[in-house]
């Protein structure tokens, strides 16, 4: 196990002294975990604690570097639990005895395969170099020769005339070859130098043989697991790897040699199959009599697949993608560059057989609403792919078809694109097939061709121009008695601060009421969840690229001055939307939040709260989802340190963990909630989506769900929740949890107030 | 101190699902070990292969190896009979894909009349296949139970939205064996065997298909969905994820890119059925290596290498 920022904090001297240039010893330890500066920096930490630290940081198996890649360093045995780290690689044998023309044609061969598939060069990595006894000059020239072609080389060789010569070429090469008869000869050749690697029959030998050069001080080692049979091989490459990452044998954690010309009978099919198996299972080189693009189109897309993170959504890149032939005649399909989102599409579109140019937009690797949920896919994000690929000059069909999710932002989009002819798709990928095959996107793109308005000429927009809030005119608020008034509160209580959740874009109602300034169904929805106790509300504009300013100008006018001056979180992509909210903002009852900032491309908004004097809820996530609780209190940090050094106080921001959703990331679940802890610990206010971990159950089982987890966060410290404040369990929960940490003066009506 | 391995052999074990009757009857799942992981300790049984024979086969079977094999067959029936003598078979798979509403809509009685056919011409064990339309197949597998009774074959499969009908024919009303299919959602499968359960229907007469994709093609959803449906059945003793899990791989495989492009078109990549064979392969392996008791697969020469691994395995 990988020590924990919080391990290290126990052994630390917690007197916040800042000598070290963080502001917490917990922050110290924070950083100390993910590596970022060594444990020495702190004056005060006792040699005991150094000492136990660096026996208890050494990671489980060893990252060894040769050739140009990274082999092991692994800390799972499934991609599921974490994320694996160091991809196979996959190398092709040479024998020192073949003739020059023989070699000549296997190097072409190798050289061969070399392509691209979704932003990974896919090749051969490295060079099996087999000493047969021709020679040490012949050995070391096929080294050099390997080298040259930017290969990594692997010499398997038990001699030291042969070592020599081929060290004498190069040091960053792996001589296979050490074993229980020879291997204080060979490491005294090899240690420090190159790496050695170890042949053994079991795991037990290879134990014996890795202990022996630890003792000797040789910790550059990988295990050539191959045995002489297939089974035992991959008894080998399972057992080591288990031993290693789960019994905590330090001694056997490095990574392996599988060397399939000696097993698979020299059979190419059988080879396939022990070369995937070996993928998926703990191979970190796999040796191959050859690679010809029918394995490698095959072998290298399982890799890339299981050695994708887990936490990050594969992405395919921007770009047209003519699919069943298409030419520039042809009409263009949008969607986003979420892998699985691509490949049903694509899929769907092959199928139909239509000719289509597939236009893949960077949505940061988001499904379709999510994207247009987080302004990631929007008419200024499709106007940006429009103009990068320039495919204004390289289509001459001016149909575009949008996914039917987004149907929102048709106008929009054709506004930016008035060329073009914006049709809505289909919701599902499913229904592709049929819709392109009826083509009734053909009537309906002449439709938009007959009815759009001509090109206006604008004025060229100023990007980044101060808002100008005399400009922002919005309709008249209507004043309306909803029989509903919001309780005065302390802005400093103690008291768990729900955030009702129901003012969201993504509900159609609440769309439908934003895009025409409809105050109705917005301020009954408000109404509901005030007099459900709902102490702020969270109003979500959506990405709201058009009229951002003027309709958070006009929600926020219309809650507050309808409500008491209710407490807002103000929730959109858009910036300026946030700042012209905050511009009419009363703050009696509560500063305005931002909702919200992350680590990442989100910062700024730390900058937003604290120029315009609002909390911020920051977001302890920066490309996808935090790993573990070091990455996610290391983000943490990086926002505390950024809101600090522009005058907040550290409780002004509050710390989202990132509720995940049960359905899918069930056993990361307890991560969060030790998150929490290690926020209130740190005395920091946290708050999050908590009801998006029940996301997909059914409706019966939500308030279950997000009651237990609104207790159980409690208990760990939450400070805030953005929920359904009309979710009668959660509430009770809420209020009675106020009582038992005694915040809320019990009488047998408590839940009445 | 040496070093002693510790083994790693569960008390939970995978539910042991027969399929057919008679000599040639099979066995799916059964095992406490994970995998191939038989250093843990001996497997029950041995990971099983299907052949795949879709009604559309006589025409769609172009490749000239895959064409050659079952060289000589006039009907599908001929063909499923000659598929029993690829080694590695263990049983045979009829994909009624030509029955899909949206495609060839090949009636049902034309359907079950095949499938009667073919069983009476196998001595195998018969897996049926669906064409993915839901009310097609709950009507498709109700027949075929019925006309294929005291055959015990298996439907594949039951889905979310026809487990009722399928779950009430195939195994309540006629005996046969169901399975059990979620995308690629292990809460999904939980859920699926559970309700199919709830019906009556015995945890032993349920086989899960959890989810295919060719590698390269999300593969690593399906990865992670059968890895920790392993962990859940064998670490947490979860019964309902205790049923053997049988993915098809050929019905994927072919249809990629890697596997139809000419040779024409990327002349680099070389003959297209033998990047075919190695992607059905692979995508076999890796399905069997993560979790999968049976797989149903499509080329003799794909099916070969594959039993040649499990064997070597074992």
């Amino acid at each position: 196990m990988a020590v924990k920022g919080l391990d290290i904090f126990k052994l630390s001297p917690k007197k916040n002294c800042k000598e070290c240039g963080s502001p917490t010893c917990m922050a110290f330890c924070m950083k100390v975990a993910q590596g970022a500066v060594p444990i020495t920096n702190c004056p005060y930490m006792s040699d005991q604690a150094i000492a136990l630290l660096s026996e208890a940081t050494a990671p489980p198996m060893k990252t060894i570097e040769v050739g140009g890649h990274k082999l092991g360093g692994e800390t799972v045995m499934y991609r599921h639990e974490k994320t694996l780290v160091s991809p196979t690689r996959y190398a092709v044998e040479l024998a020192t005895d073949m003739d020059d023309a023989a070699l000549e044609a296997s190097i072409q061969g190798i050289k061969a395969v070399d392509y691209e598939r979704i932003g990974e060069r896919e090749y051969v990595e490295y060079v099996f170099i087999a000493d047969k006894g021709a020679g040490a000059d012949k050995a070391a020239d096929l080294v050099k020769k390997v080298q040259e072609t930017g290969r990594g080389a692997i010499v398997e060789t038990k001699d030291a005339d042969v070592i020599k010569a081929v060290l004498a070429v190069s040091t960053d090469v792996i001589i296979d070859g050490a074993d229980a008869s020879n291997w204080e000869e060979l490491n005294g050749l090899v240690k420090d130098k190159a790496v050695l690697g170890v042949k053994a029959a079991t795991p037990e030998e290879f134990f014996d043989i890795a202990e022996k050069l630890e003792k000797a001080g040789n910790k550059k080692l990988i295990f050539d697991v191959t045995a002489d049979s297939v089974k035992q091989t991959f008894a080998n490459a399972v057992t080591v790897r288990r031993a290693a990452l789960v019994e905590e044998v330090k001694v056997l954690g490095y990574p392996s040699i599988v060397n399939l010309t000696r097993i698979a009978g020299g059979d190419i099919h059988m080879q396939t199959a022990l070369a995937a198996l070996f993928t998926i299972k703990y191979g970190s080189i796999v040796v191959m009599d050859k690679m010809t693009y029918a394995e490698a189109l095959t072998l290298y897309g399982l890799r890339q697949n299981i050695f994708t993170d887990p936490q990050k959504p594969m992405r395919v890149e921007e770009g047209i993608y003519p699919l069943n032939g298409a030419g520039p005649d042809d009409p263009c399909m949008m969607t986003v560059d979420f892998a699985l989102t691509y490949f049903l599409v694509s899929g769907e579109i092959e199928r139909s057989k239509m000719p289509v140019n597939l236009i893949i937009t960077d949505a940061s690797g988001m499904s379709v609403l999510t994207a247009w949920a987080a302004g990631k896919f929007s008419s200024s994000t499709v106007k940006k792919t429009f103009d990068k690929l320039e495919i204004e000059s390289k289509i001459n069909n001016r149909t575009l078809i949008l996914p039917g999710k987004v149907a929102v932002m048709k106008g929009e989009i054709q506004e930016r694109l008035p060329e073009w002819n914006v049709v809505v798709g289909t919701r599902e990928a499913v229904e592709i097939v049929k819709f392109l095959k009826d083509k009734e996107y053909e009537a309906a793109a002449a439709e938009v061709a007959k009815t759009k308005k001509p090109v206006e000429t604008k004025a060229a927009e100023i990007i980044d121009a101060p808002l100008d809030f005399s400009k922002i005119v919005i309709p008249e608020i209507p004043h309306v008695d909803m029989g509903v008034h919001y309780q005065q509160r302390d802005p400093n209580s103690k008291k768990f601060v729900t955030i009702g959740e129901r003012i969201h874009c993504i509900s159609p109602v609440i769309r439908e009421a934003m895009n025409t300034f409809n105050p109705e169904p917005i301020l009954k929805r408000a109404a509901e969840q005030i007099k459900a106790g709902a102490t702020y509300l969270d109003v979500n504009i959506g990405p709201a690229e058009k009229n951002g300013p003027e309709l958070m100008t006009w929600a926020v006018k219309l809650l507050q001055e309808n409500f008491d001056n209710v407490p807002l979180a103000l929730d959109t992509a858009n910036k300026k939307a946030i700042e012209a909210g905050i511009h009419v903002y009363n703050d009696v009852n509560g500063k305005p939040l931002v909702n919200s900032a992350d680590a990442g491309s989100r910062i700024s908004y730390i900058d937003l709260a604290a120029a315009n004097g609002a909390y911020c809820i920051a977001l302890c996530s920066a490309d996808g989802i935090a790993k573990d609780n070091d990455e996610r209190m290391h983000h943490c940090h990086t926002m505390l340190e950024r809101g600090l050094s522009l005058g907040m106080e550290a409780t002004d921001l509050w710390f989202d963990p990132l509720f995940l959703v049960v359905k899918g990331m069930q056993d990361k679940q307890m991560d969060v909630l030790n998150a929490i802890r290690l926020f209130a610990d740190e005395g920091l206010k946290s708050t999050g989506g908590l009801s998006n971990n029940s996301n997909g159950a059914p409706k019966a089982v939500r308030p279950i769900m997000d009651s237990t987890l609104v207790a159980m966060c409690i208990m760990q410290g939450l400070t805030s929740a953005i929920v359904n404040p009309n979710d009668r369990r959660t509430m009770e929960n809420i209020k009675t949890a106020d009582l038992f940490r005694n915040y809320d003066l019990y009488s047998d009506s408590y839940l009445d107030f | 101190m040496p070093y002693v391995p510790k083994k790693q052999v569960f008390n939970a074990s995978i539910n042991a699902v027969e399929l057919g009757t008679g000599d040639k009857a099979v066995t799916i799942g059964g095992n406490n070990i994970l995998p191939f992981y038989s250093f843990d300790a001996p497997a029950a049984n041995l990971a099983k292969i299907g052949v795949e024979i879709t009604d559309t086969a006589l025409e769609e079977y172009v490749q000239p190896g895959l064409k050659s094999f079952y060289e000589g067959c006039a009907t599908i029936e001929d063909m499923a009979a000659k598929a029993q003598e690829m080694p590695g078979a263990s049983f045979i798979v009829l994909h009624l894909e030509g029955a899909d509403p949206n495609g060839l809509n090949k009636s049902t009685e034309e359907c079950v009349e095949l499938a009667k056919k073919v069983a009476d011409k196998i001595e195998m064990p018969l897996v049926i296949m669906g064409c993915k339309n839901i009310e097609k197949d709950a009507e498709l597998f109700t027949k075929i139970s019925d006309a294929l009774s005291g055959k015990n074959i298996l439907v594949l499969s039951a889905r979310e939205e026809n487990y009722k009908t399928v779950g009430a024919s195939a195994v309540l009303a006629y005996g046969q064996k169901v399975g059990a299919e979620s995308a690629v959602d292990i809460n999904l499968a939980k859920q699926l065997n559970t309700i199919i359960t709830q019906l009556g229907v015995p945890a032993q007469s349920i086989v899960m298909q959890a989810g295919s994709a060719a590698a390269g093609y999300g593969y690593e959803y399906v990865a992670s969905t059968l890895d920790r449906i392993k962990n859940a059945a064998f670490v947490a003793s979860d019964n309902m994820l205790q049923m053997p899990i049988m993915t098809p791989i050929s019905s994927e495989t072919w249809g990629v890119k890697e596997s139809i492009l000419p040779e024409s078109e990327q002349p680099e990549w070389g003959d297209p059925e033998e990047r075919g064979i190695e992607m059905e392969i692979a995508t076999a392996t890796a399905c069997l290596a993560c979790g999968s008791d049976a797989v149903i697969m499509r080329h003799p020469a794909a099916i070969k290498a594959v039993s040649d691994m499990i064997e070597a395995l074992a």
